[in-house]
């Protein structure tokens, strides 16, 4: 997973205090888009589960009924299982989950946790939000913006088609623009193109 | 669970809305209108024909997700009837209000800054391609989803659709496709001065934003539970 993506996650805990504590924490981190909920009742997290393919689930060890990590991570193998633990409780009872959050924990602390679990370490991270675009890239946003295939690209270019495909994952990470209409207004605001030469690809 | 903090149908209505006046779109959606005086929440729901427990569930389900997000499973008690047409009338208040109202502004806005006319053709081309998606998400729930759970509550269940489809492949990316927007203006506008039009036009963008992720979310954690809960019981009926 990437950052920024929406993460979903579910917190099974029955106190309530901890549950919306915990809430209240995973809410003030803005750098990911965590959407949280929370869930009481036992009977409900099963249904939850089947119906939002939820990203993690941090749950109380004694959450009632028991619910098995090993056997949740099985019935979904993309679920991250992390205990949330209040109290001593014995390290190899917690082995099957794949981190732990205690109640005592800095928000940091929580956040780093989290981060490692989720997001691949990318080597760039820190300096990709501010980087400008290469003029390759701006010559590959022209081209997308006037309507033309990657394989078609690719060709102008005399480059692979993997490259073009790399590039406009590059071009989509560093402007936060996924579409080609959205490229097409940071094109004609950067006076990258005409008008007239995208005008009927938009359409 | 304890519901201290729940709005019930002995509340006054006004307090309700006093309290999250995001609550007066849910309201209207419900077909209830303003003048009720002093009533409680039920009086006023009996005296418009509107179910009181759907009412509940929806307003009490918007209050928990400003500060939360508790899901809870107490939908025996819905209308799925009610809830659907709750639904139909936020997709017709998204498309035949609340999206032309911000293309409108965004229009004027735009004209604001007539060195800008690239531009803003451009970014009203990429609204109105936004626009047609969402009203294709939209029709969709209206014409097919709607209609399967209109079916399953006269008892016929196909079997060739469940609601779990719908909850798996129901993102939210017709809320992200605004969220860029947003952020193309925001990050890209070359604005030559103040413009108080343009920033009034992101503030109905990034409430319309929100709007649309609070419907998402209600579709996916009150309509389409109750639906499954509904699926469930038929088949369990079907079995024994």
């Amino acid at each position: 997973m990437k950052h920024k993506d929406n993460v979903k996650i579910v917190i099974a805990e029955s106190a309530p205090i901890l549950r919306t504590g915990l809430t209240g924490i995973l809410k003030r981190f803005s750098r990911e888009n965590f959407s949280v909920t929370e869930i009481a009742n036992g009977e409900a997290l099963p249904m939850f589960l089947r119906l939002h393919m939820p990203h993690v689930l941090i749950i109380n060890p004694m959450f009632q009924p028991a619910q098995n990590a090993a056997a949740l991570k099985k019935e979904y193998p993309d679920l991250r299982v992390i205990a949330y633990v209040s109290s001593m409780i014995d390290p190899k009872a917690l082995s099957d989950y794949d981190a732990m959050i205690s109640i005592h924990d800095e928000p940091d602390d929580i956040n780093d946790k989290l981060s490692t679990l989720l997001f691949e370490p990318e080597a760039d991270d820190d300096t990709q939000d501010t980087e400008q675009l290469s003029s390759r890239e701006k010559e590959i946003i022209c081209y997308v913006v006037k309507g033309l295939t990657n394989k078609s690209i690719a060709e102008a270019l005399s480059i692979s088609i993997h490259t073009v495909i790399t590039h406009r994952r590059n071009i989509a990470k560093k402007l936060q623009i996924h579409s080609s209409a959205g490229l097409a207004i940071y094109a004609i605001a950067n006076r990258l193109v005409d008008l007239k030469d995208i005008k009927d690809n938009i359409n | 669970m304890s519901n201290f903090h729940k709005f019930k149908p002995t509340d006054k209505m006004y307090n309700v809305i006093g309290r999250n006046y995001s609550l007066i779109s849910v309201l209207s959606r419900f077909g209830l209108s303003l003048g009720f005086g002093e009533k409680t929440v039920r009086e006023v729901c009996e005296s418009q024909n509107v179910d009181c427990n759907t009412f509940l569930t929806v307003v009490n389900f918007v209050e928990e997700e400003s500060v939360g997000g508790d899901f809870v499973l107490e939908l025996e008690h819905i209308s799925l009837e009610a809830l659907i047409e709750y639904l139909k009338q936020a997709h017709s208040y998204f498309l035949d209000f609340s999206l032309p109202a911000i293309r409108q502004k965004l229009c004027q806005a735009l004209d604001m800054e007539p060195g800008n006319n690239d531009i803003t053709e451009t970014i009203l081309m990429f609204y109105d391609k936004y626009v047609e998606e969402v009203r294709r998400h939209m029709d969709y729930e209206d014409k097919y989803v709607f209609t399967y759970v209109k079916s399953l509550l006269d008892g016929n269940y196909s079997g060739n659709f469940n609601i779990r489809n719908f909850a798996e492949h129901h993102d939210s990316h017709i809320k992200k496709k605004l969220t860029e927007l947003k952020n193309i203006i925001i990050k890209y506008y070359p604005q030559t001065q103040c413009n108080n039009l343009l920033n009034a036009s992101l503030f109905d963008i990034f409430n319309c934003e929100a709007d649309l992720q609070m419907h998402c979310s209600l579709e996916d954690n009150v309509f389409a539970p109750a639906v499954a809960q509904l699926e469930a019981k038929i088949a369990n009926e079907a079995q024994g």
